[in-house]
């Protein structure tokens, strides 16, 4: 029975992780920029793709490119690091293409979705141009270190679900030390706070910004490339459910706040694991409908704070 | 009367005029009340239409399907057709939605036949479609029941589940006669899978095994953890599975990963290589019943392995790519016995559509899957099937369905 629960815990936790991962993406453009990042499905799948490549991996018979790979293989921690950093490379990118342009217009948030969501389906069209449109696994050695699946106080837990637990825990734990240990981390948050302020300050709030933007394209990819190991590519749309649970998770925590967007992704997560498999198909519907009772209850979500309109 | 009143009366009466004019001008447009082109036209050729998935999940049985159609041109063109055929290529997606967008955007270009679509979840949208229009289907790979039975114009060289499926139950059960604790896991939201399941469970029945888990999950899962923890509390000494390839394929892996040991069957779902880099070295040892077998020594299915061999040295023969070749075989030798004897000189688009039916249904092909004729609702008739067991290569990338047992039609369902 322990094992049980501590199975389905862990489940839940891990997965849960990865939502965090994303709401953490969404919550630090949209603390910085006040608007949400559509685009942050389809860098999801990016950095699952980058991380699959960087591993030796080879496009498909029905890929732009068939049969091509980089001409290295390099080892899964690598690969995934490397390609956080090229989706957060990428996100750069999608901040001089879809935002940069519309803010020095003073234009309307909803414009910023509309050209974000535009940017994701462009990014995924591409993606499916290039790789084509069918699934791609990891090689079997990615984790050959590991083994299979290790035993937890009497629970068999697959090794991946481990690292993946793993590495959001120590992604979170880096980044939330980062924000208020370091001068950078500082700085952002004064911008986050009030960015014509910060700006008087000294601060340079469009490097801060860009900043932002950065970090939420890394922590995407690296989501993006835990997911590719854990369960393959399905293809290229396979960020784009992640990018929406993300988006609940931001919501369920509170708009904009980072400890809101953890406690949101592992409710999430341990909700959608708690779910029983005779009630599978209504898994997303219940995760959903929690976040539905949390918000009639706390209609700025779990951690949110109440935004004051300054007039 | 009040001018508003008034109003509204003649916006109806244009809206009226104009939309029986748009239906005048629709039926004028239809090409199915077009002649035929004759033999003598230009090269002759005719076109036929192929609904296949190159995107989304279903992606990985369409590329199967691509090459099978392909080869098969090759193949009918060294047949020195009086009449050769032109397929025109249409995604069919993997949704019902754009199966049924394609079905009707080959119709309304005056294709002959139509081959496809992939999934039987966009069979049974898109093919009362065709049914209504009277365009011949031949569907390559769905096996749901109830297919052909959509109407006249429908038919498949697919054999339905219900043969097939059994057949690895029994093998599983010859293995291993002490099996008592079975799990299922089939995706609710997928009318083959489901359709595929009841058969599996009705086997399992008829054998005195009632599963002791039934897991349900979605089509677009990819991630078992939790389902599967479920399951192997029971204690399950076999696992019996109809999911599609994609998530199938990460079923498998998860399930050994998890330490299951036991016999796993697999539904057609999984029935393509393209599951081996998903499940890799996990993927050693599944059973699966096919309609296929490479190891067929006859001419057509040598001539078939070698024109596919030609075209992609490192893509083995499947049993989807048999399929598609088959589908096509089928139409082409149709066309050409009807050219042969005149039934498609004179007449119009739609009267070929019907002839080339009636044509289909009554003749008997020699394809790569073996002899195969139609019953008169489009069901195929098939001699022979088989079941194979998955065997990796030491790498874990690459594999092949390595034949077990073969056996004849009358071994079906119970």
């Amino acid at each position: 029975m322990i094992e049980t629960i501590l199975q389905t815990l862990l489940n839940g936790a891990a997965i849960g992780g990865v939502y965090a991962l994303v709401a953490l993406g969404y919550t630090l453009v949209f603390s910085v920029l006040g608007v949400i990042n559509f685009a942050l499905g389809a860098l999801f799948s990016l950095g699952g793709y980058l991380t699959y490549l960087l591993m030796g991996g080879r496009i498909s018979a029905n890929g732009g490119l068939p049969g091509w790979g980089i001409p290295f293989e390099l080892p899964f921690p690598v690969a995934l690091l490397l390609g956080a950093a090229l989706t957060g490379g990428a996100s750069l990118i999608v901040e001089r293409l879809a935002f940069s342009p519309l803010r020095k217009r003073r234009a309307e948030p909803l414009l910023y979705l509309i050209t974000s969501l535009g940017a994701g389906l462009v990014l995924v069209n591409l993606l499916q141009m290039l790789m084509g449109a069918e699934g791609y696994a990891f090689p079997a050695n990615a984790l050959a270190a590991l083994p299979d699946a290790i035993l937890i106080m009497g629970a068999r837990i697959r090794s991946v679900q481990v690292l993946l637990l793993g590495v959001c825990a120590v992604t979170v734990i880096v980044l939330t030390l980062w924000l208020e240990r370091s001068r950078q981390g500082h700085a952002l948050k004064a911008v986050a706070e009030d960015p014509t302020t910060a700006q008087l300050l000294g601060i340079n709030s469009e490097a801060m910004l860009r900043v932002s933007f950065l970090i939420s394209g890394f922590l995407a990819g690296l989501g993006g490339g835990l997911i590719g190991v854990s369960i393959s590519l399905p293809g290229p749309y396979v960020g784009i459910g992640y990018g929406l649970k993300g988006l609940a998770v931001l919501v369920l925590g509170g708009l904009g706040s980072i400890p809101g967007a953890i406690a949101g992704g592992l409710l999430m997560g341990l909700a959608e694991a708690l779910v029983p498999s005779q009630l599978s198909g209504w898994r997303d519907a219940l995760a959903f409908a929690i976040l539905f009772g949390v918000l009639l209850l706390r209609p700025t979500g779990l951690l949110g704070r109440r935004m004051v309109e300054k007039v | 009367m009040q001018q508003r009143e008034r109003g509204v009366i003649r916006l109806a009466a244009v809206l009226s005029v104009c939309i029986g004019a748009l239906a005048v001008l629709g039926q004028q447009a239809d090409p199915a009340s077009k002649p035929l082109p004759a033999a003598t036209a230009s090269n002759g050729e005719l076109t036929i239409g192929a609904v296949i998935a190159q995107t989304g999940n279903a992606n990985l049985y369409g590329q199967d399907q691509r090459m099978g159609i392909a080869i098969a041109q090759q193949w009918s063109l060294s047949q020195k057709p009086e009449r050769p055929l032109r397929v025109q290529l249409e995604d069919g997606g993997s949704d019902e939605a754009t199966a049924i967008s394609a079905f009707n955007l080959l119709i309304n270009q005056g294709v002959l036949a139509l081959l496809g679509p992939t999934l039987s979840q966009q069979a049974f949208a898109a093919d009362p479609i065709a049914q209504r229009r009277g365009v011949p289907v031949v569907a390559p790979s769905n096996t749901a029941k109830g297919i052909p039975q959509i109407g006249f114009f429908i038919s498949r060289v697919s054999a339905q589940s219900s043969v097939i499926a059994p057949l690895s139950i029994s093998e599983a059960l010859r293995r291993d006669p002490q099996i008592q604790r079975v799990a299922v896991f089939y995706s609710q939201d997928d009318a083959f899978s489901t359709s595929e399941t009841a058969i599996f469970q009705r086997t399992l029945r008829a054998r005195g095994l009632t599963p002791v888990t039934v897991q349900r999950t979605q089509l677009a899962d990819n991630d078992f953890q939790i389902p599967i923890t479920a399951a192997l509390q029971q204690k399950p000494d076999l696992v019996v599975i109809s999911i599609q390839a994609v998530g199938g394929g990460n079923l498998v892996r998860q399930l050994r990963e998890l330490g299951y040991q036991g016999q796993i069957v697999v539904g057609n779902g999984m029935n393509t290589p393209s599951i081996y880099p998903i499940c890799q070295r996990w993927c050693d040892g599944i059973l699966i019943a096919q309609a296929y077998s490479p190891e067929l020594s006859t001419p057509i299915n040598r001539t078939f392995q070698e024109l596919l061999r030609r075209r992609n040295p490192d893509q083995p023969p499947s049993q989807i790519t048999a399929q598609a070749f088959a589908a096509y075989q089928v139409v082409f030798e149709s066309v050409q016995r009807l050219q042969r004897r005149g039934g498609l000189t004179g007449v119009t688009l739609e009267q070929a559509r019907k002839a080339l039916m009636k044509e289909l249904l009554g003749g008997s092909y020699d394809t790569p899957l073996g002899p195969i004729q139609f019953t008169p609702d489009g069901e195929v008739i098939q001699g022979r099937f088989y079941v194979a067991e998955v065997r990796m290569d030491a790498n874990g990338r690459n594999g092949r369905f390595a034949m077990v047992r073969n056996t004849g039609a009358e071994e079906k369902a119970p």
